[in-house]
């Protein structure tokens, strides 16, 4: 195999194709992390008092929180003081009322990165809500949505007009004492998106935000809140990338969706964080707590992921199965090389009756990485009927990388059935040979195989995505033959 | 932070200093590093379910006696070795007189053999995972050496017949230790069973160090009483070509926990380790098996099946570690479970750990109920509810219990499982 060995390093070095830094002009904070700095971040944004008092109370609970440590991950310690929380791009005065007055510097960003922000691009039919480093700059296709009754826009702009569903349902799923980074999200969560589908709307088309890092030693946390209410549904994607730098940038997302009677949330993200060089140095640290809510009676959430970025994640989309016959679903594929470390996975928890979820996870890891899913699938007493099945494989190229499974499962209802399934392989010589004896090179080889492996996952993508993550898990991973 | 309450020092104090002086300096030694040991609580990671059920009361801290009792009569057919409270019991003991193979005790061996002992116990069991191991390594007070010569084949199976006993509460710390030399065999049955009322703890270890080739079979049977809460550990290591057999059985108590840690250093080592646990009432039975692939062309089997009835709780967590350069390794984990109950809880987690490419690893879990359907069945042949309910039940473990090589524990096991089902369904 000294060929292919040959040819896995030469393609193993390709680099990250969205690395260019952005030359704009920005407003950054000074670097560290206080009330004072909570105080003035949450007076750019001219929010609310509540706002503020909230962004606190996070705030002092998060002082007294420990930062985990029982995830497969090793990384420096992070100086929470060192960090800038807040930046964005300079402005001459308000928000820009239209793309035309977007700064063009901005706007060809964007298209760098292959995003159709111009709303005549109507072919992509995707409504995106752009977000750079801290601030949300454009959001397209408000009209239309608008017609339909769906609200749709940055975070900032839902505390400042719709307070009374902000405050309804913000930190209802994921409260600021979930978790360290969830804490700390939640005191300095600067921008992202909210969604909201009225009863009975089906929403036309995807929604769509796409998450960028531009400026050194800044943080991102985003927020973003979707609400389907009574019968409605969303899809709802996201994607991410920054640029490449050689230190390590945070970013510590959190993610609420609530599901009411009958409504269906699907949730798909492409993450492409940069992973840091071919040494390991430099890439993002991400740290993301997703969790939905399936509060109402037949509602459903569906998680779908394709993890290809970061140098280290850490990041469990969850779902609360708390309506009777509602249903949660995880697809995930998580891809990691060189030095990346991914530690992710799901949790569902069963508390009504005849609930089901299915959890599909593929694990790829090349180079020296790792990679781990981490899930819990637990049934609570009242939890009559429900039903799980997971699925986890890995698969392994090359000697030097590690693939783990961490599952929990836990039952306390009798009639409960949970089947658990997880299997680690190799791309087979086999396989291999067969592909290379009908002429088909190692390279195209392997990523036919790889894909026929993701495909289960890549099928619940919409449509344009499905073909971009293939084209991502390509590049990620082109020739990594064992 | 609120400080996490740690081992009550009552517990560092052994009683008895009848053993050779290289043995004492390990105990002193495994005490020190016991000081401040921080008790498991629901965030210690492998005593996650346990934890609650772990009450370890100063009183229990004295080393329980070990006169006044004989031990029992009871017949087995094979070799059998008594110790009450950790101490073994001569007069109730029958040796097997064979070439090639030596049991002693740990009080006699000469200070050579106790000091190659030294060195050697504990270091079969990883001591991250096995915390209440090294209890054991500052508490015991008498052990069984057991040593094969290369190529000694044991002709019956040795039974170590466990008994936990007292009147007062207190705490027993039985310790064996098996040196099977190259392409030895044995076959190694131990009972754990008490008597008394008072609340007791047995802590256990039992190591097993198999050279190249050797071929060890393992029967655990777990059968203590409500009184006794029981944290056993064993300990293997397998070097090339050699074969390690494990047999399982245990019946619920207020505490059970037994970690079962394999290593297979050599290429060619073989283990298959199978569980069966049953619990009832408000019964505990955990289990932790962790299997460390080190060496290359290693083959793992394990199955595991847990019945939870009641309001008890049963937890099984399975470990498969493979290790960088253990390529061509096999590992095959299966645990099924079911729940009789809803008061009932089921926790598992098999996890694998793989940092090699070359290897085949599956494993799977179920939790479920019986069948409706094959309950419909038997029913509607006219068997009677409850005695379907015995015959699936039964079924579902008996497939593993099957598998025991010796046919009285076999038996013993079986009957045992059929008046614990016979009980379980009697109001259903």
């Amino acid at each position: 195999m000294a060929t292919t060995d040959q040819e896995v390093n030469e393609l193993i070095k390709r680099e990250y194709e969205h690395g260019f830094v952005t030359d704009i002009e920005s407003d950054t904070f000074e670097p560290g992390l206080n009330e004072d700095v909570i105080a003035r971040l949450s007076g750019l944004k001219k929010e609310p008092e509540w706002m503020l008092k909230w962004r606190l109370k996070a705030y002092h609970r998060w002082l007294e929180m420990d930062e985990p440590d029982w995830a497969h991950v090793g990384y420096p310690k992070i100086d929470y003081n060192a960090i800038s929380y807040y930046s964005a791009p300079k402005r001459k005065e308000d928000m820009p009322q239209s793309l035309d007055e977007v700064d063009p510097e901005l706007l060809k960003t964007y298209e760098k990165l292959g995003i159709p922000l111009h709303e005549r691009e109507k072919l992509a039919g995707v409504a995106v809500d752009a977000v750079f480093d801290s601030v949300s700059v454009a959001t397209t296709f408000k009209e239309p949505l608008a017609k339909a009754g769906v609200i749709f826009c940055s975070i900032s702009e839902a505390i400042r007009d719709y307070p009374e569903l902000v405050q309804k349902y913000l930190g209802t799923v994921v409260p600021h004492s979930d978790n360290f980074f969830a804490g700390l999200n939640s005191a300095v969560f600067s921008d992202g998106t909210f969604v909201y589908v009225p009863k009975g709307v089906r929403c036309p088309m995807e929604l769509s935000t796409y998450f960028r890092i531009n400026a050194a030693n800044t943080g991102q946390f985003e927020r973003t809140l979707i609400i389907a209410d009574e019968g409605s549904y969303v899809s709802y994607l996201e994607g991410c990338t920054a640029p490449m730098r050689d230190e390590n940038q945070l970013h510590a997302a959190v993610v609420e969706l609530v599901a009411l009677d009958d409504a269906q949330i699907k949730y798909s993200t492409v993450q492409n964080w940069y992973p840091g060089d071919e040494e390991g140095k430099g890439g993002i640290f991400n740290f993301v707590t997703k969790r939905g809510a399936c509060q109402g009676k037949n509602s459903k959430i569906s998680w779908t992921q394709v993890e290809t970025g970061s140098a280290v994640t850490w990041k469990y989309p969850s779902c609360i199965l708390k309506g009777d016959n509602s249903v949660g679903e995880f697809y995930s594929v998580a891809l990691t090389n060189n030095f990346q470390q991914a530690d992710t996975g799901t949790k569902m928890i069963h508390l009504g009756k005849n609930t089901s979820s299915t959890i599909i996870s593929k694990g790829i890891s090349a180079g020296r990485s790792s990679n781990a899913y981490r899930g819990l699938v637990k049934f609570q007493p009242g939890a009559e009927g429900a039903r799980n099945f997971t699925q986890c494989d890995s698969l392994l190229i090359g000697d030097r990388c590690g693939a783990h499974t961490f599952p929990y499962i836990e039952s306390k209802n009798k009639s409960a059935i949970v089947e658990h399934e997880a299997t680690t392989s190799k791309v087979s010589d086999e396989q291999m040979f067969l592909c290379r004896q009908r002429g088909i090179d190692p390279e195209q080889a392997v990523s036919m195989i790889v894909n026929g492996f993701c495909k289960e996952v890549f099928k619940e993508l919409p449509m344009e995505f499905a073909v971009e993550a293939g084209k991502l898990l390509e590049v990620s991973l082109e020739g990594s033959v064992g | 932070m609120k400080q996490a309450p740690t081992l009550s020092s009552a517990f560092l104090h052994p009683a008895c200093d009848q053993l050779p002086e290289p043995l004492l300096a390990l105990r002193k030694q495994r005490a020190s590093t016991l000081v401040d040991m921080p008790m498991p609580t629901r965030k210690t990671e492998n005593w996650k379910y346990s934890a609650k059920y772990l009450k370890l009361d100063d009183e229990m801290a004295i080393s329980l006696p070990n006169e006044g009792k004989t031990g029992n009569s009871l017949a087995v057919p094979g070799y059998k070795v008594v110790f009450i409270n950790g101490v073994m019991v001569p007069e109730a003991s029958e040796f097997p007189d064979m070439d090639g193979i030596a049991i002693k005790r740990f009080g006699d061996l000469s200070i050579d053999e106790a000091s190659a002992l030294s060195l050697q116990l504990g270091s079969t069991l990883d001591p991250k995972r096995t915390q209440f191991a090294h209890l054991n390594g500052a508490r015991f007070e008498d052990g069984l050496l057991i040593s094969l010569k290369p190529g000694a084949v044991l002709d019956q199976p040795l039974f170590i017949i466990h008994e936990t006993w007292g009147d007062a509460p207190g705490s027993a710390y039985p310790r064996i230790f098996v040196d099977a030399g190259a392409n030895s065999q044995m076959t190694l049955v131990e009972e754990y069973i008490s008597s008394g009322d008072a609340s007791l703890l047995a802590n256990t270890v039992t190591e097993f160090d198999l050279a190249h080739g050797a071929n060890i079979t393992s029967i655990r049977l777990n059968m203590e009483g409500e009184n006794v809460q029981h944290i056993g550990a064993t300990g293997v290591v397998q070097q090339r070509s050699s074969r390690f057999e494990s047999h399982c059985v245990g019946f619920g108590g207020p505490l059970r926990r037994h970690d079962l840690q394999v290593r297979l250093e050599g290429e060619g080592g073989e283990c298959k380790l199978n569980g069966v646990v049953v619990t009832q009432g408000k019964q505990h039975y955990d289990n932790h098996t962790c299997i460390d692939h080190v060496a290359a062309h290693c083959n793992s089997e394990e199955t595991y099946r847990n019945i939870a009835a009641d309001k008890s709780h049963a937890v099984f967590n399975g470990r498969i570690h493979i290790h960088p350069d253990a390529q061509k390794s096999n590992a095959d984990m299966n645990n099924k479970n079911l729940l009789l109950n809803s008061g009932a809880e089921i926790d598992t987690k098999p996890e694998l750990e793989i940092y090699a490419d070359d290897v085949k690893c599956a494993h799977g879990a179920t939790i479920g109920q019986l069948d409706e359907i094959s309950l419909f069945y038997l029913v509607s042949r006219g068997i009677g509810r409850r005695q379907a309910n015995v015959l699936l039940t039964m079924a579902f473990i008996n497939e593993l219990v099957e598998q025991i090589p010796v046919e009285a524990v076999r038996e013993t096991a079986q009957m045992r499982l059929n008046e614990f089902f016979e009980q379980t369904f009697q109001e259903a």
